[in-house]
């Protein structure tokens, strides 16, 4: 492995890795809601608490945790450039050809950036602490009412959780290949992008070849180990809502609720 | 002999859109007794892989019939009990796995066959447990060695509790260290559990490790018996392109330059034996 890609689920024992993870997923979502709601530097204060209390709950290491706001600051920067920048305003405080920066720009800019990185940490959070297998079993059973109008949802968690676990095997095939075809002259690093563009084809086409041919054995495999593609299968581990589930939803009910009414 | 539990009965195969002349395989009987330990080898394109998806029912026969604990392959219904039966492991241990987690892994083949969770659980302990695999439990599978990534697939089928365990060339992409802990875990499994164990493999020395060996060609089992008597049958081997065990190849050059090994020689260590015990005495 070279590195870990981002996303990755960190084995732990903490407070919010035992917790059901459909409480952390409805959890989420309430969570966004009040993010969505936010409007007032003492909503963001809030909220930027609540993501401090669960990053010391979660047990993450501080850096571990705001490593996708560092990986993605040059995205942020644009987006809050664009708002600040062409935000239609009618007083403006600087113009320059199809510039305008405005107050409001700025204003807007800095909420669209603040609810993002709000956004992205807790996510992260979500997805550092909960096994992407715990993650598809909690969209499973939320999902679990949509079976009554035929909705195949079991079938559907299984496709993802098999997706998410080929994600890093492909990887790393993608990172072999790459230097397979390197030594064959293929030019990845030219700074030509005449060059560049003509070296992604021997990339991609055995890169979809052997992933054709992985998922052939995978479905032999899988049949061999008694799948049938029915919708008999019990949900992976077996996790009843306790009151510590409850008292998480109830938490992020509460934050939204005073999101909405208060600030 | 104790109850056979795999039988084949005059089976011939050809592959959807192959040549009916040159089937994969042709014309094959064959009895398989609960608790032995079997070796398939053979050259590329000799049909071993494909006769032992015959015992799993991943293919049916395209003439004659194979009945795994008395039941035949042919009949859809008998599928969950003849995949419970017989588990198979794949010479890619990436390909076979399909959870994030070792324990959801060693999970998926219980949760197919609609156990309750609390039971589930339990096997799942149980079979980490045989495999020394514990400690690993949470771990995403991809981040394990190759060796403990065929452990784990092992203890996948393990934890379905089957009689028979059916191995294509497992250890083909494994170093050597590797190799030898998932060969002694088989070994370990089929000697304190009685599984039986059907391994096809390219290696001779994994071959010698069996109680029974057959060698196949075009579609043909052309050899059946004991490895000690197999094995050393180099003439046949090299002429399908195979060789012996090291030992073995090693006792046939010593007999041409005059020397007498006993016969039946296939382990290195009993070639030691041989060669300190005949040389010159200090």
């Amino acid at each position: 492995m070279s590195r870990i890609p981002a996303g990755m689920y960190i084995p732990g024992k903490s407070f919010l890795h035992r917790l059901d993870p459909l409480a952390k997923l409805i959890g989420l979502i309430i969570l966004l809601a009040a993010v969505i709601a936010a409007s007032s530097p003492g909503g963001y204060l809030l909220l930027i608490l609540f993501i401090g209390v669960l990053l010391a709950l979660s047990g993450l290491p501080f850096k571990l945790a705001i490593a996708p706001l560092r990986r993605t600051y040059l995205f942020f920067a644009v987006i809050f450039l664009m708002n600040a920048l062409f935000f239609a305003d009618v007083d403006p405080l600087w113009t320059w050809w199809i510039f305008s920066l405005s107050r409001t720009g700025l204003i807007q800019g800095a909420n669209v950036v603040l609810r993002l990185a709000i956004i992205i940490v807790a996510g992260h959070i979500l997805i550092s602490t909960t096994s992407p297998m715990e993650i598809t079993a909690a969209f499973r059973r939320l999902l679990k009412p949509l079976q009554y109008i035929n909705i195949p949802v079991d079938i559907v968690a299984l496709i993802v959780s098999v997706a998410i676990h080929f994600i890093p095997v492909l990887a790393e095939e993608v990172e072999m290949i790459r230097k397979a075809q390197t030594v064959r002259g293929a030019r990845f690093d030219s700074t030509r992008l005449r060059d560049r563009a003509a070296s992604l084809l021997p990339l991609v086409i055995p890169v979809f070849v052997n992933a054709f041919k992985r998922a052939d054995e995978l479905a032999l495999a899988m049949e061999a180990r008694g799948y049938r593609g029915e919708g008999r299968r019990v949900s992976g581990p077996e996790i009843a809502f306790q009151a510590r589930d409850f008292g998480a939803v109830l938490i992020m009910a509460a934050i939204c609720a005073v999101q909405i009414l208060v600030l | 002999m104790s109850q056979p539990i795999i039988e084949v009965e005059a089976v011939e195969y050809v592959y959807p859109g192959g040549d009916a002349e040159t089937p994969a395989l042709a014309g094959i009987d064959l009895t398989i007794a609960q608790g032995e330990y079997l070796a398939v080898i053979g050259p590329n394109g000799s049909g071993k892989t494909t006769l032992l998806k015959h015992f799993n029912a991943l293919l049916i026969p395209t003439a004659g019939r194979v009945l795994v604990d008395g039941y035949p392959t042919a009949v859809e219904e008998n599928l969950p009990l003849i995949r419970t039966c017989c588990g198979m492991i794949f010479q890619n241990p990436d390909n076979q796995l399909v959870a994030t987690t070792v324990a959801e892994d060693v999970a998926f083949g219980l949760e197919n066959m609609a156990l309750a969770p609390a039971e589930i659980r339990r096997r799942v302990a149980e079979s980490l447990r045989t495999l020394s695999l514990e400690h690993l439990a949470d771990h995403p599978p991809h981040l394990l060695s190759g060796g403990e990534k065929q452990r784990v697939a092992i203890a996948g089928i393990l934890a379905m509790r089957p009689r028979c365990l059916l191995m294509d060339e497992p250890t083909a992409m494994l170093d050597p260290v590797a190799r030898v802990e998932v060969l002694d875990t088989v070994r370990q499994l089929h000697r304190e559990q009685g599984i039986t164990v059907i391994h096809v493999t390219h290696f001779p020395e994994e071959a010698a490790r069996a109680r029974r060996v057959l060698v196949m060609d075009r579609g043909k089992v052309v050899r059946d018996g004991p490895p000690q008597a197999v094995l050393t049958d180099l003439e046949m081997l090299h002429s399908l392109g195979l060789q012996g065990p090291v030992a073995a190849e090693l006792a046939f050059a010593l007999r041409e330059d005059g020397f007498n090994p006993p016969p039946g020689i296939i382990h290195g260590r009993e070639l030691v034996e041989f060669l300190c015990s005949s040389g010159p005495k200090h």
